[in-house]
């Protein structure tokens, strides 16, 4: 047996009398009072558990999800996306043309996030006050938010070189003659390991596994973990009750399953796009103007791998630490889909399932794998009329499956980021650059490529096309004729019941979305804390 | 006797009872049940292994065959780990591709899968990969991405791959 000198903050804090129920820990009990329930454990649900618990708040977190910490963490695909992800890495849209990955742990997405940091564009924000009157959300206004998430967060700028797989993208757009620049990151005392997408090892992402909520546990939050939120029990216009369900590891619930009804003064919901929605739709919430569920977006991504002379190692080294956001400028934000460039980790399974094809061709192709660099590109869906994102639908158990249609405008921009991909892949000394496209034949020249992409049929299922930010689905806006949610985060509809999580965004973000659901609930939460308790409270100095 | 049981199919799946002969449903042997492949399920991917993975399994019958049942075992696991839901998709979808009529009409194989040889599976992918029929083009992206992801979660399969594995953290 090892044993391995990195600190472990949450089987410290169990030994230390955390008050944690569920799965193979003692059974949550059967009924619970407390002053705030929050639905979810990832980035709204966070940084809204360590405000209110600040403000003296009894809350209790309700997680369908295991509490693993970095003792589980073995860096092994096999075993995180069973264990840390929505539907086991495997969720998709109802037509099966978008895989989309998403957390479900304690921690949610930011405990197998890559650590991308960025602010809510300025343009994001002039476009929601513009078309969804949020105009409390100015860039100035916003400004000391974010910060205190980034000081809270240790976010800022990494300062170790970047590995190949994001040098190849510096250097490409260099030659294009196209901006890139560097990444800010979430990390403490990172290792530069690039396990990050498989849980934390070390504890260094500042996920909020390792921060907000065990600063909330620490001053007696309550949380129930493998705990699915059922519904809400709504009783004139107020919820009531949020009954609850133990669930098994890979989501049914059993026969025999343990179910709790937790009462509160106010309920938060925060299961991240796609479950929040899900939940109101499962409780029969009134959707007077049928927006519950839609405008729910993806960041469509499609992906370019190529294989270059050197060695490329992409599951080494941070991920994601150079970005160019060129083509997102070239067009203004309601014209033809603009889309971001950033180089992501790769590693066994993420490579054999993205790279076309099987057989000999795939074997070889496989064999390249440590010459091997990969590109996305994220589009900025939800700007466009003809961009209007998907609805979340349940199926006959309950459980929820997103209905996004990969639209000829959205096609349009994929084409042309599988264009720029491949362009700047050959500018940066690539031999060989495969795009995620079923009748892609492997390119050996720009030249080649560029005829080879142009003449490709941009249909869904063929394109492979990809997710890891899901956003929208219980909108912000002025009015209930436009949004679910209230600029104050409160549903509009239901005045106990606020939604702190990427679904309130009324569109994509146009950057990796993290800090911007810190951002936005660090505000909404610090405000609802003094409504219902009388105190000032703040994420950071 | 063999356990039959009736087969229902979601939006999508109804194109292919029309194409199966336009009854509403069918009876058939099912390919995962309480949280098991069948042997009918194993059957199928099992064939699915051999032409997806031509050229990464080993080339000698014996350990070609030692690492198909090991692959799997690896499959038994990666489906218990899915949702209800995705298991009865997958389900649906094996069971179908079981039935000689089924097999025909969204694979395009006229040998059964056990008798089909490697150029046979791998021209019916192809033609599941390339089709206009979306159930089609779905099937060949559930076989492929699952058979891809079971048989690379096995540390063994990495040396091909050139990937060194995790780095240690002692």
């Amino acid at each position: 047996m090892t044993t391995t000198r990195i600190p472990n903050p949450i089987t410290d804090g169990l030994a230390r009398g955390w008050r944690v129920f569920g799965g193979a820990r003692a059974a949550a009990p059967a009924a619970i009072e407390c002053d705030v329930v929050i639905v979810g454990s990832g980035a709204g649900a966070g940084i809204t558990a360590e405000l209110l618990s600040a403000a003296g708040l009894k809350i209790v977190i309700v997680e369908e999800g295991p509490l693993k910490s970095s003792a589980d963490f073995r860096q092994l695909e096999s075993e995180a996306y069973p264990s840390l992800y929505q539907e086991s890495a495997a969720r998709k849209t109802a037509d099966k043309a978008i895989n989309i990955l998403q957390g479900r742990c304690v921690g949610g997405s930011t405990t197998v996030n890559w650590t991308s940091s960025f602010r809510t564009p300025p343009s994001t924000l002039a476009y929601w006050r513009e078309h969804f009157g949020l105009s409390e959300l100015t860039d100035d206004a916003m400004s000391p938010w974010f910060y205190q998430a980034e000081l809270r967060l240790n976010i800022g700028p990494w300062l170790t070189l970047p590995n190949e797989n994001n040098d190849l993208l510096r250097r490409g757009a260099l030659k294009l003659g196209i901006a890139a620049a560097a990444i800010q990151r979430n990390v403490k005392g990172c290792w530069n390991l690039g396990s990050c997408g498989m849980g934390c090892p070390t504890n260094a992402k500042q996920s909020m596994l390792v921060t907000t909520i065990p600063a909330a546990l620490d001053r007696g939050a309550t949380l129930l973990v493998e705990t699915r939120a059922d519904r809400f029990e709504l009783q004139a216009g107020r919820v009531a009750a949020l009954h609850c369900s133990g669930v098994q590891p890979n989501g049914a619930i059993a026969a025999d399953a343990r179910v709790t009804r937790i009462v509160a003064r106010h309920y938060v919901l925060a299961g991240g796009a796609i479950n929040s929605p899900a939940l109101l739709m499962r409780s029969a919430a009134p959707d007077p103007n049928r927006l519950l569920g839609a405008r729910t977006f993806l960041h469509p991504v499609v992906i370019a791998l190529a294989t270059f002379d050197q060695l490329v190692a992409g599951w080494q080294g941070a991920p994601q630490t150079i970005y160019s956001d060129h083509f997102l400028d070239v067009d203004p934000i309601d014209g033809p889909i603009g889309y971001k460039l950033e180089a992501p980790p790769l590693h066994p399974l993420i490579f054999t399932t993205t790279m076309n094809g099987y057989g000999r061709d795939a074997a070889a192709r496989f064999a390249a794998f440590p010459n091997s660099h990969a590109l996305l590109a994220l589009m900025r869906d939800g700007f466009h009329a003809d961009s209007p994102g998907g609805r979340v639908k349940l199926r006959g158990d309950g459980s929820p499956e997103l209905d996004y249609r990969l639209t000829p405008f959205v096609m349009d921009g994929a084409r042309r980021a599988l264009l720029t991909m491949a362009e700047l892949q050959f500018a940066a000394g690539a031999k060989k650059v495969f795009v995620g496209h079923e009748l892609a034949l492997p390119y050996a020249s720009w030249a080649q490529a560029r005829e080879g992409i142009r003449a490709l049929p941009m249909q869904p299922l063929l394109t492979k096309v990809v997710s890891a930010h899901v956003m929208g689905g219980c909108g912000m806006a002025a009015d209930d004729q436009r949004g679910v949610v209230r600029p104050d985060g409160v549903h509009w509809q239901i005045d106990n019941l606020s939604v702190h999580d990427g679904s309130l965004f009324p569109t994509s973000i146009g950057a990796n979305p993290q800090l911007s659901v810190y951002g936005l609930t660090n505000k909404l939460a610090t405000q609802l804390a003094k409504r219902l308790s009388g105190r000032e409270v703040k994420l950071a100095a | 006797m063999k356990r039959r049981t009736l087969l229902k199919l979601s939006v999508a799946g109804g194109a292919t009872l029309a194409l199966i002969g336009g009854g509403a449903a069918v009876f058939y042997a099912p390919a995962w049940r309480e949280g098991h492949l069948t042997e009918t399920g194993r059957r199928v991917l099992g064939a699915v292994a051999r032409a997806v993975l031509e050229g990464s399994l080993p080339a000698e019958p014996g350990p070609h065959q030692a690492a198909i049942a090991s692959h799997l075992d690896r499959m038994d696991a990666t489906l218990r780990a899915m949702s209800p839901a995705t298991q009865r998709e997958v389900g649906d979808l094996l069971a179908l591709l079981a039935l000689p009529l089924g097999r025909l009409a969204l694979a395009g194989l006229a040998t059964d899968w056990s008798n089909a040889d490697v150029a046979q599976i791998q021209s019916a992918l192809q033609a599941m990969r390339s089709s206009r029929l979306a159930l089609r083009q779905q099937a060949y992206h559930a076989l492929r991405d699952l058979t891809h992801a079971a048989y690379f979660a096995d540390s063994a399969t990495w040396a091909q791959l050139g990937y060194p594995g995790p780095t240690k953290i002692e």
